[in-house]
């Protein structure tokens, strides 16, 4: 497979704290790489400098082979890096429809289309993610199954190479996360998708991710099959913590 | 070659390989066209019945009309500028006296005509506003209001030191009228009533135009969320840099249009925070990026100005906010919010998706 993404010692620092810590893996193309890791341990930050929300102070990203590392949010959602928030991130005053649009009217493709095809096509995203019938609905109105949907629907709107999932799963019961789950898989499946996939519900990151990269205070610690990444002593650790004797 | 294509409901414009859009809906022209046609026919009826209906002279009252004008030529581009920045700007009549002075100092020092100067008070106004521009992407909440309010306390200050110029509070004189005058002066301002209106028509069209494109959608987003439109791929900066020019621009010939009306321009009278405050009421009672219900607002605003003024003298100025005030508590979305309530689905796009069974 081609190699898609590219970090290398990736390094980030808030004041005295340094939430990624030399970081470095690669993704490929058509990839579901799961990234997992206790709360703090620095995976929205290194999803945040993937997708240009962050400057790194250390380090070079690299996407299909071309320098990113200094390219703004804007230019990384053109090359194709789309993202979802870990806290949903809609426009509250405006319909489930108009989210899409805007998305659609912002990228790269959505100059060729007019307002109308736009908006067809916002209606497209919105019925496969089963939004068609919230679509005159305030986004702000939705439940949080709805918003979760709604983001993701907006990201692929985009018509991305790469899709960074922040936490999909949040706030949403068993059978919801059941449903997303399946929609990610689904979509990667349809439009040959890329996916950095954080998540805190392991079960489903071991079922649906074919990579599993670890971190642990901003450090990456174990990259490989989930199977074997969860045998792996320092990732016991990391989630369980050091057994006292 | 613009290739033009008649389609149902809508006309699609193909320009340099780009398809541009104009949705034409006839069921939804009436109310703007009977609103339009009230706005044009005011001037005339206050013109005609002013001495003997409202026992009012009638230049106290096309002036009244010609300053709820000029709060619609500064409050339609200030509300863009607002929603194309995600900023609240506390400057706008800095940019009003920049476009005042370049038109008065170029009409009186050059005796440069007023069809030339009103480019040269847009340009002026949108190069400084050019300068500045990296002020919306760098600063915002309290440092940008504080940024943008300090600006006109500085030109303020420079008409003082440098009172050779500009004038200080005696202003510039001896500026060219718009027109020769006809001799009767009372037809004269209702002339520059509808001149005003006409500039404050241009705006609305031009705003409402930009408000319903691809940029104006890009705007609303950058509005609510700047992280999100960056996440969309839509150039913030860009975007905030060409809203806060192109918009202070049009503010400035808000100040050309003065001069020329005025035959002079004093620029600490319009530099007034109390001017500012009347602009912002204005945007703020029409509703959030409401730009029709600028029209209604200014009108109000102007009318309230007017009958505190002559009833109140001194005190008009605390009582008229007073009244504003209370009108803004009791109208949270603004004049335009009780409309649009009602016809809510005018100003929101639809689309009607039908399934192949």
């Amino acid at each position: 497979m081609i190699e898609m993404l590219k970090v290398s010692n990736l390094t980030k620092r808030f004041g005295g704290i340094i939430a990624v810590n030399d970081v470095s893996f690669e993704i490929k193309k058509g990839e579901i790489v799961g990234l997992i890791g206790p709360n703090g341990a620095g995976k929205t930050t290194l999803v945040n400098l993937i997708s240009g929300f962050y400057s790194p102070d250390r380090g070079k990203i690299e996407f299909n082979g071309k320098n990113i590392t200094k390219m703004r949010m804007d230019e990384r959602a053109k090359l194709g890096i789309a993202r979802t928030f870990q806290n949903p991130r809609v426009i509250p005053n405006m319909t489930a429809h108009m989210n899409v649009l805007y998305a659609i009217l912002g990228s790269e493709h959505g100059k060729e289309l007019t307002m109308t095809e736009a908006g067809a096509e916002a209606i497209y995203y919105l019925d496969l993610f089963g939004l068609l019938k919230k679509r005159d609905v305030l986004a702000g109105d939705l439940a949080i199954y709805e918003l979760r949907l709604l983001e993701l629907a907006r990201a692929l709107a985009l018509r991305p190479k790469l899709l960074l999932v922040d936490e999909a799963m949040a706030g949403l019961n068993p059978a919801e996360a059941e449903a997303v789950s399946k929609l990610i898989n689904r979509i990667r499946n349809e439009f040959d998708l890329t996916i950095m996939w954080i998540e805190h519900v392991l079960k489903v990151i071991m079922r649906s991710a074919e990579r599993v990269l670890v971190m642990h205070y901003g450090r990456l610690i174990a990259d490989g099959k989930p199977e074997e990444v969860v045998k792996k002593p320092e990732v016991i650790e990391a989630y369980i913590g050091e057994e006292e004797v | 070659m613009p290739k033009i294509e008649p389609r149902r409901g809508k006309i699609v414009i193909h320009l340099l390989g780009r398809k541009y859009e104009w949705t034409v809906e006839p069921r939804y022209w009436r109310n703007p066209m009977i609103g339009l046609a009230l706005w044009l026919t005011l001037p005339l009826l206050i013109y005609a019945t002013a001495t003997s209906v409202f026992h009012y002279h009638p230049i106290a009252l096309l002036s009244t009309l010609i300053f709820a004008n000029l709060l619609i030529m500064m409050a339609v581009p200030f509300n863009l500028q607002v929603i194309g920045t995600g900023r609240l700007s506390f400057g706008p009549h800095f940019f009003l006296a920049v476009g005042g002075y370049t038109a008065a100092l170029l009409s009186r020092d050059y005796g440069v005509s007023p069809l030339l100067t009103l480019p040269a008070a847009f340009f002026m106004g949108a190069i400084i506003a050019l300068a500045i521009s990296p002020i919306t992407i760098i600063s915002r909440g309290v440092y940008y209001v504080l940024i943008t309010m300090l600006l006109p306390f500085i030109l303020g200050e420079i008409t003082y030191w440098r009172s050779d110029i500009f004038g200080a509070e005696t202003g510039i004189p001896n500026v060219e009228l718009l027109f020769h005058t006809t001799g009767n002066v009372t037809l004269d301002v209702l002339i520059f009533v509808y001149v005003s209106l006409a500039i404050a028509l241009v705006f609305l069209f031009f705003v409402d135009r930009t408000l319903r494109s691809r940029y104006g959608l890009m705007m609303g987003v950058i509005n609510e969320d700047e992280d999100v439109a960056l996440s969309y791929g839509i150039n913030v900066r860009w975007i905030k840099i060409v809203t806060f020019t192109l918009t202070s621009g049009a503010m400035a010939i808000s100040g050309w249009f003065l001069a020329h009306y005025q035959g002079s321009f004093s620029g600490p009278v319009w530099l007034m925070p109390s001017f500012l405050i009347m602009v912002l009421l204005t945007a703020t009672l029409a509703g959030k990026g409401a730009i029709y219900g600028v029209v209604v607002s200014a009108y109000i605003v102007a009318t309230l100005r007017e009958i505190t003024r002559v009833s109140l003298g001194e005190f008009s100025v605390v009582v008229l906010f007073l009244i504003l005030l209370t009108l803004l508590y009791f109208l949270r979305e603004g004049f335009w919010g009780l409309y649009r309530k009602r016809r809510y689905r005018e100003y929101e796009p639809s689309i009607r998706v039908r399934r192949k069974t």
